[in-house]
């Protein structure tokens, strides 16, 4: 099942004015007003939804808003979601949208909706870079960084639920045709979908049952300095770090992670591991060792000078 | 730091207390540490303070500079996974820490000012 990965995702908030301003300074575009809410788009056109917690259209909510009410999985073809109806009508309910679309609850009662994807092509530029022993990448007098440079997300890259039983929610991704590319033993896996290379789409994280719900979604940038970039940018308009930036060791996707009014972390990351049918899934207990190369804390900017310390 | 803040015995003046409007939070970092390490509630009747440190993961509670609350102000978020505590208690009532508590700061007002005694200030945290 060529299932590519998340479309969207789907928020039912409290907090509107919050959510909006927040995806806008996180960088993605206002491209829809949905009522009292909107869809904020990346370059390939996936996106975070928002609605007013209230709305009727919603998926019901697994907990107070605000949370996460539906994800969305783009597939490449129509022969994709009639093998998705088929395999999932075997035991659940499966309705059929007006626009082809199938709507459905996981194993754990996420609400998920699969549709043919809208991510779309875009050019933009990759990072560059000049390492001794290899061939120059970035050719002469071509700047690698300008203070102005964009840093925006890209695509989005993957979700992480928290669940209750994560053998019984791997079983319905499995089903799907989502591979294991890493497990941390005793928290869950790191699942790819059949459509795409990327180490994973979706992370699944044992909690106890109070706590299902989303851990955290993430859109690609375009490099490590993009992370860098686009998270300094954030935290200096007032946003406060969770944890990061990092680079983590499963997936080798840098990290950045802050706070959010969507009941939830949300992430920058980029330039993660692709993998195909023949990778070998490794195992490990999950630890600050095993779950990052390095961790940083950002500081203010300063400049040494050519002077004595100055008083501070 | 220290030195000067022991010469205040166990309590810190925050700010005046008309600064704070009804049904808003302020976070405070008395120590300067350059995060807010705590945050004061003003309730209708009360104001309160809390360690600004989530049970779940000892991690801080807003998103951004002062948003420690619901949009309605009825309940402290956490805005790390999204748990729900009453403000009037600091007891979780929904989400990761559900039954746990937020670590209340004791405070006082006088002569219009808001007091409180963080325990970190008295260097036994």
């Amino acid at each position: 099942m060529n299932i590519i990965g998340p479309d969207e995702l789907v928020f039912g908030v409290d907090d509107l004015e919050a959510c909006k301003q927040y995806l806008i300074d996180y960088g993605l575009r206002p491209a829809a007003t949905q009522g009292r809410g909107g869809r904020f788009e990346a370059l390939d056109g996936t996106a975070i939804v928002i609605r007013p917690a209230d709305d009727p259209d919603l998926p019901p909510a697994l907990g107070p808003a605000p949370s996460l009410r539906e994800t969305t999985y783009g597939v490449r073809d129509e022969a994709t979601l009639e093998a998705i109806a088929a395999e999932l009508g075997r035991d659940r309910e499966i309705r059929r949208g007006r626009d082809g679309s199938l709507t459905c609850v996981d194993n754990m009662g996420f609400a998920l909706k699969f549709q043919k994807t809208v991510r779309r092509p875009f050019r933009a530029p990759a990072d560059l870079t000049n390492a001794p022993g290899s061939p120059a990448q970035r050719p002469v007098n071509v700047l690698g960084i300008t203070p102005d440079m964009p840093a925006v997300p890209r695509s989005l890259s993957h979700v992480v639920l928290f669940v209750p039983d994560v053998a019984l929610a791997e079983a319905f991704y499995v089903r799907l045709g989502f591979r294991v590319t890493d497990r941390f033993i005793g928290t869950g896996p790191f699942l790819r979908p059949a459509g795409t290379d990327e180490h994973h789409t979706l992370f699944l994280i044992q909690t106890p049952p109070f706590m299902k719900g989303v851990e955290h979604f993430t859109f690609h940038m375009g490099s490590g300095t993009e992370v860098l970039l686009a998270g300094t940018r954030f935290e200096a308009k007032g946003y406060q770090t969770f944890w990061g930036p990092g680079r983590h060791l499963f997936g080798s996707n840098w990290f950045w992670y802050f706070n959010s009014p969507f009941g939830c972390h949300v992430e920058y990351d980029a330039d993660m591991d692709l993998h195909d049918d023949s990778w070998r899934a490794r195992e490990l207990p999950a630890s600050a060792d095993t779950s990052q190369l390095f961790l940083f804390t950002r500081r203010e900017k300063w400049f040494p000078g050519g002077g004595p310390p100055q008083d501070h | 730091m220290r030195g000067k803040v022991a010469q205040v015995p166990n309590a810190i003046r925050l700010c005046r207390l008309q600064e704070l409007l009804v049904g808003s939070a302020r976070g405070f970092d008395p120590e300067k540490t350059g995060q807010d390490t705590m945050f004061v509630l003003r309730r209708p009747h009360s104001v309160l303070a809390y360690v600004n440190k989530c049970p779940h993961q000892d991690s801080r509670l807003e998103f951004r500079k002062d948003r420690f609350l619901s949009a309605d102000g009825t309940r402290v978020i956490c805005h790390g996974h999204g748990a729900h505590f009453d403000p009037d208690t600091g007891v979780c009532t929904h989400g990761a820490c559900l039954g746990q508590s937020l670590e209340p700061i004791p405070t006082r007002i006088e002569y219009g000012w808001v007091w409180a005694a963080p325990r970190g200030l008295n260097g036994d945290r």
